[in-house]
């Protein structure tokens, strides 16, 4: 009997109230100890699909499931088996790493942990230890995306969501990043990340999903794309671009 | 959870830089409002003392109590007008009683230094209303909004954070972070006050506790409307500028177009009108009074001391009988004139209480005796002392003072009269306004402000559940 997805996106549509179709009748799923990779280009739905996950929005049709629950009926209930990392990781400037870390920790339900599990998240995102009680007002936008990272770490939620969580960090960053997404792999947590870095997403993700106005266009388990010109075949699935790449 | 954010929005509060300068900034004015008005008061006591000293002093060798006929009262200094200045820079401080007629205040603060009806005084009630109100604005105007535009909100909610339960935190947080602090500078003022010479009774105390409280609910009421404000703007800079103009019209134009309005809607007769009227009244009566004086003929008896006593017990009764009338008009023309005068405040005060500001300043002035009411109460006083003056003048002479003309014969000139001793005169008390007066319509003010927060919290939280949170 298969596994129930983590993630799960059935028929799911978004028109806004400008009548801008943003997502139109796509289903996919994540199961646990999975990365599915959502790429595509501005517009191409992929932020409405992580703010339906969100329940920042509201679906027009269809459903965003986490875990089976529903996101827009049950949403405190979803976000409790869920975790986030923005493209531009935004936490207080006037706390530490640690003030931050432990707020965002106790804000998810869990009881606080001690100061030695968060010297250690953050010491396993790559924050050197110098760094735990400085104010995030001083920090770089990769040690930010640390920081948010740590605090999914921290969260420990079966199901975590990653809004272009590479853009804008160094190679070396991008690198660990990676090696961190593989080891949460691991442990079982199914990830769903948005990403137009086809590269890194063909490296980590286990399914990659092309997206394009609204639609999935493609969708393949990496496996499947081994051996491919993983630009051609993304330039084949956007915008009409087909033979460009010839 | 809601401790939880109330923490967080404590925390990210107190170590902003924005707080640490605007708390200095505010706790010096805080103590600065304490300094001045003790100094104030200290001088005003000085001068009040000096005043009454130099009443009685100019009485000094005056033989007959029938000439005591610049007789003046005068309004003592209040400790809490220090503080909470209301009308009482506005109303004369002195009145010369005569022992009937009426009772003009004379000699304004205002009248006397006009450049400080320029500017106003730096008092407390200045500070909250205008310099709190801004504070809290400052911190009010992004605690939402700010949120989504700094990325925090996103992350705050893709936790299982109820919105109700952050609007909340963020307010009570906020309320607390801020409302507490000042109360630091606040105590310190008091504790100054106190070495500083000015004594306030237990009564005075718990009137200032309440002012004081009826400040932290003004503080409240603004920082709810900033919270609603933000809550239905999606950029902070767009909360500033309705915050700030909201804040314009609360604080500066709702208050003074409140009286333009009820100016226009209710007119009341000017002073100068009545006065007219009561000049023309009195010139009428006293040339049916001279007809009656030319008719008058004493009884020919041929003994001078009877005559004269004949006469003035004739003039007496005309001067009586005169002033029933004048009194029984001007009391007419007066209260018609009361009456109008209730009439506008009720409808200015009405007008003007929609703003959160007039409602502070309401209750303040009332709780500290220095609303409207100061005046009257000043006369009502005034008028109980005028009282005790005649019957004390008639005491010693036998005659009402202010008749107009006064005949005096001295019979021995071999026995040298002696100086009226000017301690005898009853001395003016005006009871100041005390806790069980001032609270009852202090309470509606109270309640007002405690209502615009309610209000505005609950517009806070219902726009905050269409907010959107991308």
């Amino acid at each position: 009997m298969a596994e129930r997805p983590m993630f799960e996106a059935a028929g799911l549509t978004k028109r806004y109230e400008d009548g801008v179709l943003a997502l139109d009748h796509i289903s996919f799923s994540v199961q646990p100890g999975e990365v599915y990779a959502m790429l595509g280009g501005n517009g191409a739905g992929k932020t409405t699909t992580i703010n339906l996950f969100l329940n920042f929005i509201e679906p027009t049709e269809g459903e965003a499931r986490i875990d089976g629950i529903v996101t827009h009926r049950e949403p405190l209930k979803a976000k409790e088996k869920i975790a986030f990392v923005s493209e531009n990781v935004m936490l207080y400037p006037n706390f530490t790493a640690m003030q931050n870390l432990d707020y965002f920790t106790r804000l998810s339900g869990r009881p606080a942990p001690s100061r030695s599990a968060y010297r250690e998240a953050l010491l396993r995102v790559g924050l050197e230890e110098e760094a735990h009680g400085k104010r995030l007002k001083g920090f770089s936008k990769g040690m930010r995306q640390k920081c948010g990272i740590a605090i999914a770490i921290m969260k420990n939620a079966p199901a975590i969501l990653l809004d272009e969580p590479t853009s804008g960090l160094d190679p070396q960053a991008g690198f660990e990043f990676i090696g961190l997404l593989r080891s949460l792999r691991n442990e079982g947590k199914a990830i769903l990340m948005s990403t137009h870095d086809i590269f890194r997403a063909k490296e980590v993700a286990d399914v990659v999903g092309i997206m394009n106005r609204g639609q999935l266009v493609m969708q393949r388990p990496s496996g499947e794309l081994a051996g491919q010109d993983m630009e051609k075949l993304y330039m084949q699935h956007i915008a009409g671009h087909t033979g460009l790449a010839s | 959870m809601l401790k939880l954010v109330i923490e967080k929005e404590l925390r990210d509060i107190i170590t902003s830089t924005k707080f640490t300068v605007s708390f200095a900034a505010c706790a010096l004015l805080i103590l600065l409002a304490f300094f001045m008005g003790a100094a104030g008061y200290n001088a005003d006591v000085g001068r009040y003392e000096a005043a009454r000293r130099e009443n009685l002093k100019k009485m000094e060798g005056i033989t007959d109590w029938m000439m005591v006929r610049n007789n003046r009262i005068f309004l003592p200094p209040r400790p809490l007008a220090s503080l909470v200045a209301g009308v009482s820079n506005d109303i004369g401080r002195t009145t010369e009683v005569h022992g009937r007629g009426e009772l003009p205040q004379d000699d304004t603060r205002y009248g006397e230094e006009p450049v400080f009806a320029m500017f106003r005084f730096l008092d407390l009630e200045f500070i909250f209303q205008t310099v709190l109100s801004l504070f809290a604005i400052l911190f009010a105007y992004d605690a939402i909004c700010g949120e989504k535009e700094r990325g925090t909100m996103r992350l705050s909610f893709a936790n299982p954070l109820p919105r109700h339960t952050f609007i909340a935190g963020k307010l009570i947080g906020a309320f607390i972070a801020l409302a507490v602090p000042l109360l630091v500078p606040v105590l310190l003022g008091c504790v100054m006050f106190s070495l500083l010479g000015v004594p306030l009774s237990a009564d005075e105390w718990t009137r200032l506790a309440l002012i004081i409280a009826a400040g932290i609910l003004y503080f409240g009421a603004f920082l709810t409307i900033g919270i609603a404000v933000s809550s239905m703007t999606l950029r902070s800079s767009n909360a500033f500028l309705t915050l700030l103009v909201l804040w314009i019209f609360a604080v500066l134009i709702v208050p003074r177009s409140a009286i333009l309005i009820a100016g226009r809607a209710v007119d009341v007769p000017s002073l100068d009108d009545i006065n007219a009227k009561k000049f023309r009244y009195s010139e009428q009566l006293f040339t049916e009074d001279r007809q009656k004086m030319s008719g008058f003929s004493p009884a020919k008896t041929g003994d001078m001391r009877k005559m004269v006593e004949e006469f003035q017990g004739f003039m007496g009764a005309i001067a009586d009988e005169r002033q029933k009338k004048l009194d029984e008009f001007s009391a007419r023309l007066n209260e018609e004139r009361a009456n109008r005068q209730a009439l506008q405040s009720a409808v200015a005060l009405g007008i003007a209480r929609i703003s959160p500001s007039a409602s502070f300043s309401l209750a303040a002035a009332t709780l500290a005796g220095t609303s409207v009411s100061m005046k009257d109460r000043y006369l009502g006083a005034a008028r109980g002392y005028q009282q005790s003056f005649g019957k004390f003048i008639l005491d010693k002479t036998g005659m009402n003072p202010g008749g107009g003309m006064v005949f005096r014969v001295r019979t021995d000139e071999t026995e040298k009269p002696k100086p009226i001793d000017t301690h005898e005169l009853p001395v003016f008390v005006s009871e100041e306004a005390v806790l069980a007066d001032v609270l009852p319509p202090a309470m509606t003010d109270l309640a007002l402000l405690v209502l615009c927060i309610l209000v505005f919290f609950a517009v806070a939280h219902a726009a905050f559940r269409r907010y959107d949170l991308r």
